[in-house]
């Protein structure tokens, strides 16, 4: 686990919107990606490290955190809300993991070097892709422009990390004319098991990854182009150390076409169309837990056919971006479990009983400008949801005559003022959203849990959530200082949560019982966090943050996998061509955690980190190469948010060597 | 370029297809669990000018429960015969030559929409070397009543879902409780159909043979048949279901409750058969505990599934 590279503010998102719609307007004529009202791009690197794992990038951001079921395919947290409460695309496009045990989520079906930079917004500010509670996590595909003198590009990274003996390659090429643009990519990572401060080895956290990727883009006019792109991501032979159950395969295709056309004049500046297809497969393994009772194939594939459809309008101090999403999907899992008598017949259900969900909304967000120093944000969305259950059978067991079709309403609002005053900003904002139940919470199928260890059914009749939202935030820059606070709070009526029920029995032989996915009357988040950096002197920089979130039920009872209060701090000095920095982190202990949704308290544990990168030249190419450790006391511990309390990696020292071409 | 085209085929090809196949779960309980619609004709017996013809599911007597639609003709006039009163009284012989029956609707009814004569017989046992059954039938037409015997034979039910059972219970009294339906259960809730019957112990001395008050079966009124269903596979722990019913006799005699069936493979039907009085008189509650790796313990009274 790298907290070490969270010290760090890469994403400036909710609340600095108003700088970048002035330094993206000038550019509109480029055909480039055309982002008005959006997001700042970043080289996907941490402070701490140059060759990162996507997870290790997201954990950059202060408003993620992960749960952890092992060394890979972390579950991201936004606003310390899970993967169910964000939309999670990548260039827009929905794509759902096809494990009921989210062993994948998005984030790991791309790679560092295939990634631009990812998009995070914070609560309804996120629903330009769909309808969200916690907000949207967008990740940004590498995208060459055109360019006049023909141009190649490319880098290769290459290193090693001794921890867990990972070793990793990863290359990738662009090509670009005035008429044609190529970017590919290629990655392969092999990890074996990790170890714990107490040099333990950590069984089952090894892993193997294999990711491409390829786009290409031919300007058809002045103004307009086409674009092909695809992804091939295959996982194989990934260890799960928190789970009963392991990975040998999972795959993912994820293609998409899209088309452009810009406007040199008039209101409509952009117009992007995407129709898009991806299909996952996900074939978990227990072969390698002989000590499990029952021997169980679970087999889960997620298919999603979409088109998104971008308008950016432009008038003299409103700049409104409408985007129309639409996509169907369709996840089927399976459990097949194994008699002890092989002979006998083998015992089958489906944990997701062919859910289709087709969605359709239209999402609209301005910026106006009301002076230099005040920019107000507002916007909306409406999607219709649409649910179908193939196997409503399976549902009629605990939900006699739910129906099989079921069809809702999802409304968002938001709106955010922002004031910039000399060196001082502030902004406030509010949002209104409804989400609907993912496909497990509406038609799980005894799903099991291993983190509070109860089998989980899914209820097709949950209500939408509905979240209302208030944020604000202040901040100070100068020359040498920035400091920067955000709150954000959340009342969410109908929150789903699993409770006990007192129906039926496990299925699963580590249940302990059974829960259904049920709303409470409503739960509330609170997320604080605060940031500080300061050049002490020229080459030599603190940063600094300090994040805090309470969760609690309608009872006043903590919810689940929020963060303690943690810190980062971390100083980076500049010496000719070598870097130094180094990094404290950590989490206080829990105070506030949740034996009713099984979890237990965590102590505090404190991290220290260490890197050394030099840059030279071998012929004309930039290279750079980088020496760091993470966990250098080799401190054993486990965050409040690692499933079953796994230990996290001990000492790690991690190196790597980058060319560009 | 080639390269690229090359290798956009070379993804193409490697994911358009799934490793594994999904699962058809319908099709495959359709493999494992053969369902009989169709009526065909079992035997036909010729009896002077008339031609008696029963059918059975699948055109075959099974071990347990077997609708039986009986049709009689008279061959000079090519007509049906519809206000007959038509017996039907299966006996078995074994090795010692003694006889014994087992349930039936004795006096068959006629079905007027479907122009045949409708009951059925519940066959506690398949035909062996030693036991072989035979059908003392009956019927009228003009004031005549004709006999005739028939040879049958029964044949193992493989289908699990049509298990039955035989047992005596506290109150002395012999019963017999058949499966009916489903004949091919989904993983879902399932209307659950049983016939429960009783031997009547004859009260008179034998008189002719066959001498029907010497084999009266009943099927058992106003009693309920409490039902808690569950995997006794050792990893399964115990495994039960929720939202089951109990099962309470309808209009047609059948006894209906619900099942629930959570997953494929082998499942109890643990019983407690309560009478009119409410009396519990066979079958033990199970332990409703989740038992890992431990085989279900089976109350006294039950009868296992398959699917
Ligand atoms: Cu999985």
């Amino acid at each position: 686990m790298r907290f070490n590279t969270l010290f760090i503010v890469l994403f400036v998102g909710l609340f600095s919107t108003a700088q970048n719609t002035k330094k993206k307007k000038d550019s509109i004529i480029a055909l480039d990606e055309v982002q008005l009202i959006t997001m700042i791009k970043k080289k996907i690197e941490t402070d701490m490290k140059m060759a990162v794992s996507v997870d290790e990038f997201l954990a950059s951001s202060d408003n993620i955190s992960f749960i952890k079921r092992g060394a890979f395919a972390w579950e991201p947290l936004l606003n310390n809300m899970s993967s169910e409460r964000s939309t999670i695309t990548i260039d827009g496009m929905h794509v759902f993991g096809a494990c009921t045990d989210k062993m994948d989520p998005i984030t790991s079906y791309v790679e560092s070097n295939n990634l631009d930079a990812i998009d995070i917004k914070s609560g309804q500010e996120g629903n330009m892709h769909g309808a969200t509670v916690a907000g949207s996590i967008d990740l940004k595909r590498k995208s060459t422009p055109f360019n006049l003198p023909k141009k190649w590009n490319g880098a290769y990274q290459t290193g090693f990390e001794f921890n867990n003996k990972q070793f990793f390659n990863l290359a990738n090429a662009s090509y670009s004319s005035d008429k044609f643009v190529a970017d590919g990519s290629l990655a392969y990572r092999k990890a074996e098991n990790y170890s714990d401060g107490n040099d333990d080895e950590v069984a089952h956290s090894q892993f193997t990854k294999f990711n491409a990727s390829l786009g290409l883009a031919y300007k058809t006019s002045d103004l307009s182009s086409v674009k092909v792109e695809a992804i091939y991501d295959e996982a194989k032979d990934v260890g799960y150390p928190a789970l009963p159950m392991d990975l040998w395969l999972s795959r993912a295709l994820i293609t998409s076409a899209t088309y452009k056309q810009l406007f040199e004049e008039g209101l409509v500046r952009a117009w992007d169309t995407k129709v898009y297809f991806n299909a996952i497969e996900h074939y978990m393994d227990d072969t390698t837990r002989p000590e499990n009772l029952v021997h169980m194939d679970m087999p889960g594939w997620s298919t999603t056919y979409g088109l998104l459809s971008n308008i950016n309008l432009q008038s003299n101090k409103l700049s409104s971006e409408i985007q129309l999403n639409a996509y169907n999907n369709l996840s089927t899992a399976e459990m097949r479990m194994y008699p002890q008598d092989r002979s006998e017949r083998t015992m089958f259900a489906y944990s997701w009983p062919a859910v289709t969900t087709t969605f359709a909304g239209l999402s609209i967000n301005n910026a106006w400008e009301i002076s230099d120093q005040s920019l107000l944000n507002f916007g909306g969305s409406l999607g219709v949801n649409y649910n179908h259950s193939k196997y409503v059978e399976f549902n009629w067991i605990f939900h006699p005559g739910t129906p099989q079709e079921k069809t809702r309403l999802l409304p968002s609002l938001h709106a955010g003022y922002e004031l910039n005053i000399n060196k001082f900003d502030f902004s406030v904002g509010g949002g209104y959203g409804h989400r609907v139940p993912s496909v497990s919470e509406g038609y799980g199928y005894y799903i099991y849990n291993s983190f509070d260890r109860y089998d989980y059914i899914g209820n097709p009749d949950l209500k939408n959530e509905i979240s209302y939202e208030g944020n604000a935030s202040a901040g100070f820059t100068d020359n040498k200082l920035s400091i920067q606070a955000k709150v954000n709070y959340f009342y969410i009526q109908n929150y789903i949560i699993g409770r006990i029920l007192s129906l039926g029995s496990p299925m699963n032989y580590q249940s302990v019982g059974v829960k259904g996915y049920t709303s409470l009357d409503y739960s509330t988040l609170f997320n604080f966090s605060l940031n500080g950096s300061y050049s002490i002197l020229n080459n030599l920089h603190w940063k600094g943050t300090l994040t805090y979130a309470r969760g609690q039920d309608d009872n006043g009872n903590n919810l689940p996998f929020i963060r303690p209060l943690s810190y980062q701090t971390a100083l980076h000095y500049k010496y000719n061509r070598f870097n130094f920095q180094t990094s404290i982190n950590g989490d206080l202990e829990q105070i506030n955690y949740s034996p009713e949704y099984g979890e237990d308290q965590t102590p505090q544990y404190t991290m220290w980190n260490l890197s050394a990168d030099y840059t030279f030249r071998i012929a004309a190419y930039r290279t750079v190469v980088q020496v760091g450790a993470e966990n250098i006391l080799n401190e054993y511990y486990s965050t409040y948010a690692d499933w079953g309390n796994i230990p996290r990696m001990g000492r790690n020292i991690f190196t790597s060597l980058k060319f560009n071409f | 370029m080639k390269n690229i085209n090359f290798f956009v085929a070379a993804i193409a090809l490697a994911v358009t297809s799934c490793t594994i196949d999904k699962t058809d779960y319908e099709a495959e309980i359709r493999t494992e669990v053969i369902e009989h619609i169709n009526f065909e004709e079992v035997v036909s017996i010729s009896e002077n000018d008339y031609q008696i013809s029963i059918e059975a599911l699948n055109g075959t007597f099974y071990k347990g429960y077997n609708e039986i639609r009986v049709n009689i003709s008279n061959t000079q006039t090519n007509e049906d015969l519809s206000t007959s009163d038509v017996t039907f009284l299966p006996l078995v012989t074994n090795y010692n030559g003694n006889n014994s029956s087992c349930p039936h609707q004795y006096s068959l009814d006629y079905n007027t929409a479907e122009n045949y004569y409708d009951g059925y017989v519940v066959f506690t046992n398949i035909s062996n070397d030693s036991e072989q059954w035979k059908l003392y039938m009956s019927f009228t037409d003009n004031g005549e009543t004709y006999a005739v015997t028939q040879n049958i034979l029964v044949e193992e039910q493989v289908n699990k879902n049509l298990n039955m059972t035989t047992f005596t219970a506290n109150d002395g009294e012999q019963y017999f409780i058949a499966l009916v339906a489903p004949q091919q259960p989904k993983i879902a809730e399932n209307e659950l159909v049983a016939g429960i019957y009783k031997y009547n112990q004859p009260t008179n001395e034998p008189g002719t043979f066959p001498d029907p008050s010497q084999f009266s079966y009943t099927a058992v009124s106003d009693y309920t048949l409490l039902l808690d269903p569950r995997m006794p596979e050792p990893s399964m722990g115990n495994h039960s279901s929720p939202n089951n019913e109990d099962l309470t006799q309808q209009d047609d005699g059948l006894y209906y409750g619900v099942v629930n069936y959570t997953m494929t493979g082998n499942w109890t039907l643990n019983f407690r058969l309560q009478n009119q009085f409410g009396a519990i008189i066979k079958g033990t509650e199970v332990s409703t505990e989740f038992t890992p790796g431990v085989e279900g313990a089976r109350s006294e009274l039950h009868i296992d599934i398959l699917f």
